[in-house]
């Protein structure tokens, strides 16, 4: 009897401690998504507005802007994500080698580029490849190139230096997640496998990425949840227009476009940040059917 | 313990709840303050954003207004992403926090009337606006009536290094009155006789080809608000024209804005054709002092067009939330619509030309500028901008502005003129639509 009382004395406790941050969560989140998707079926221009049905993603289908900005979103998610990965993935295994000396220096420089602000990062990167920036100097130095290259103009380059500053920017930060992770694997395992006469490549494939699973899951999972909805760098970059021509366009900056630089339609941008969430969703039911075995 | 923890939980739900409704109360009360009566003490907010430029030209105005009625304080605020803070609490429907005058870009007055038609107060019969350029009016014109006193001038000119020319073997007369095809020849043998680009612009940027259409008299949209691009000559003759000063090396493209004045600064370009408040970026190149000169803009050859254009420019829009929007229509009247004093100060120091004609004749625009090597440029300029051809910029100026953006630099890229405008057409319709 007094043990029941006291299960549900903590129940009613814990749900009242949880009630405060859950109640927030859903008047700051929930209702603005809730809302959002009841403009994402309204249309017209500024206040306006008037309901439209699924008109709005229909009209999204067609649009030629977003299809583009879509079609570069991937293309950095498909190139930009793998290569980010195994990077992090190379730089945690020898972050923890036992044998490194310094762990606490190369770690930390490792990590660093985290801490710069996404804004700042593009920005430098952005003079790094300017006409007149180091990149450029350097090529001329080395007599590769006979005159500057100007990279933010030409669509591929453009692309290309987006996804430098990415991977630069967020390495480190799912270098430290694998880091982590190793933490969680027994060094007998190792042990065993080295009397057992398995060599380091065995070891990495068959000991630590089987293990490493739920990590490597989580880290892809927010890897492709944080570039579908990339903004800050290419704004930077490439300016609001997402130049040259749509070449670097990514979709939250067409929603940041549709509603604050152009005639505003908010219930069309709020249909393209849906398109966001949708895209979110199914590639995370992929992943983790593929994933997570268990 | 059992006390002190129900008290901690209970605090944390009534904090949260607290929190939200008292965010939401104040707001709720603001607009219930009383409308003043003459000679109490009235605060008018502006939002602009430049300080050594239309913050500083309000805050002299505001000084000249406060002798006539000194219960006025007028808080001038520099204010970053302006359109974007008005497009949010206007979509909001929350004006309680907007200023009472709000400094406008000129090519998105019509839009923000459009789209908020409530939240902007009409100025006829408040404001004389009957002593502006036309050109600068009608961009703040909407269904008949004025929504912006107009700023400061947008007319383009041709800044030109004298040094660098004649260098080259020109002189600075040489580039005034001329087509682009003269200008881009001209500038070939610059580059040849000096090493120096001829002229310098923002890369992806569509200023060149939108200064171009308005000395046509053309722009992307006819007076009903149709998309004129595919089978407008302006528009085509435009981006051969872009294409031509590319390719031919003449027109260097910088990253950015800051790189693009960093060009004119530090002498890796000879010219820059750019609205006259460009006036502001060069002078601070001291080193520089003597060596500039201003001609006026180069024309179409092909096209009917004239050597004068405007780029850029803002207009000043009053709220219809402003508590006293009498008084605010009174102190644009008094000073940007009336005072001659006041474009006497700010020219000077700011290099603000306006548009208010009898501002013109003041002794003040006749002064020779030492910067330029002692030419009158005020006095060019203020005659440029009365050539300005005028043209509507309509509601989806932003919009065709990116889309041609994107259609010229197809074009650099090698795609033909035809299909890309073809294209750009198309996109902006559907844009567009409703």
């Amino acid at each position: 009897m007094g043990r029941v009382k006291l299960e549900r004395k903590y129940a009613v406790w814990g749900w009242l401690f949880v009630a405060p941050a859950s109640l927030m969560i859903f008047i700051l989140s929930f209702f603005p998504m809730i809302q959002a998707f009841i403009l994402s079926l309204q249309s017209g221009r500024g206040n306006n507005l008037r309901f439209a049905g699924m008109r709005n993603y229909l009209r999204l289908l067609e649009d030629e802007q977003f299809r583009a900005a879509v079609c570069n979103v991937f293309t950095y998610l498909i190139i930009q994500v793998p290569i980010m990965l195994i990077l992090a993935l190379i730089l945690a295994t020898i972050l923890n080698e036992q044998t490194l000396k310094l762990k606490g220096l190369f770690r930390t420089l490792v990590f660093l580029p985290c801490v710069a602000g996404l804004v700042s990062a593009a920005t430098i990167f952005k003079s790094i490849f300017s006409i007149d920036g180091l990149v450029n100097i350097m090529l001329l130095k080395l007599h590769i190139i006979t005159s500057p290259v100007s990279f933010l103009s030409d669509p591929v380059w453009a692309k290309a230096v987006i996804i430098i500053v990415i991977t630069w920017r967020w390495t480190g930060y799912n270098t430290i997640f694998y880091l982590a992770g190793f933490q969680t694997i027994e060094t007998s395992i190792y042990e065993a496998a080295r009397i057992d006469g398995a060599n380091a490549a065995q070891q990495f494939f068959k000991i630590t990425m089987p293990l490493l699973r739920p990590v490597i899951l989580l880290t892809t999972i927010m890897s492709t949840n944080g570039t579908l909805q990339i903004f800050d760098e290419v704004r930077t970059i490439t300016g609001t227009s997402g130049g040259p021509g749509n070449a670097t366009l990514t979709i939250s900056q067409y929603i940041y476009n549709l509603s604050f630089l152009y005639s505003p339609q908010f219930g069309y941008a709020a249909a393209a940040s849906y398109t966001i969430l949708f895209m979110v969703a199914v590639l995370s039911f992929i992943q983790m059917k593929i994933g997570d075995k268990e | 313990m059992m006390k002190k923890g129900s008290f901690l939980g209970l605090a944390l739900a009534l904090g949260a709840v607290l929190v939200m409704t008292a965010c939401s109360k104040q707001e709720a009360a603001a607009p219930a303050a009383a409308t003043a009566v003459s000679d109490a003490p009235v605060t008018l907010t502006v939002w602009c954003w430049d300080p050594n430029f239309n913050v500083y030209a309000m805050n002299e105005a505001a000084k000249i207004y406060q002798r006539e009625k000194p219960n006025v304080t007028v808080n001038v605020l520099d204010i970053t992403d302006i359109e974007q803070k008005i497009t949010t609490a206007l979509s909001a429907g929350e004006m309680a926090d907007l200023p009472d005058i709000v400094l406008n870009q000129d090519n998105s007055i019509q839009r923000f009337v459009q789209t908020y038609p409530d939240a902007y107060l009409p100025l006829n019969g408040k404001v004389d606006l009957s002593k502006f350029a036309e050109f600068k009016l009608d961009v703040g014109v909407y269904e008949g009536k004025n929504y912006g006193v107009p700023f400061d001038n947008g007319a383009t000119a041709t800044f030109l290094r004298r040094d660098i020319v004649e260098q080259a073997g020109f002189q600075v007369s040489d580039f005034n009155d001329i087509t682009w095809e003269r200008f881009i020849e001209l500038g070939q043998v610059v580059k040849r006789e000096t090493g120096v680009a001829m002229v310098s612009t923002v890369a992806g940027s569509s200023d060149f080809i939108m200064l171009m259409l308005q000395s046509a008299g053309k722009w992307f949209f006819d007076d009903e608000g149709k998309v004129t691009i595919k089978d407008n000559p302006a528009v085509v003759e435009a981006i051969k024209t872009y294409k031509a000063l590319v390719d031919s090396g003449v027109l260097l493209q910088a990253a950015d804005w800051n790189a693009y004045i960093a060009t004119l600064n530090n002498g890796t370009t000879a010219s820059t054709i750019q609205g006259c408040w460009i006036i502001g970026s060069i002078t601070p190149a001291t080193d520089q002092a003597g060596k500039w000169a201003v001609v006026n803009t180069p024309r179409f050859a092909n096209v009917d067009s004239v050597n004068y254009s405007s780029q850029g420019g803002s207009g000043w829009m009053v709220f219809s939330s402003s508590k006293h929007p009498d008084i605010a229509m009174d102190l644009l009247n008094k000073t940007f619509a009336g005072s001659t004093e006041l474009y006497e100060t700010i020219l000077p120091s700011s290099g603000a030309i306006g548009t208010w004609l009898p501002a013109a004749d003041s002794p003040v625009y006749s002064e020779p500028h030492a910067f330029f090597g002692g030419q009158k440029i005020y006095e060019d300029l203020v005659d440029y901008a009365s050539k300005v051809p005028r043209v509507k910029y309509g509601v989806f100026n932003y919009e065709a502005r990116d889309v041609v953006g994107r259609a010229a630099a197809a074009v650099l890229q090698g795609a033909s003129i035809d299909a890309a405008l073809d294209e750009a057409q198309k996109y902006l319709e559907f844009q567009i639509a409703e």
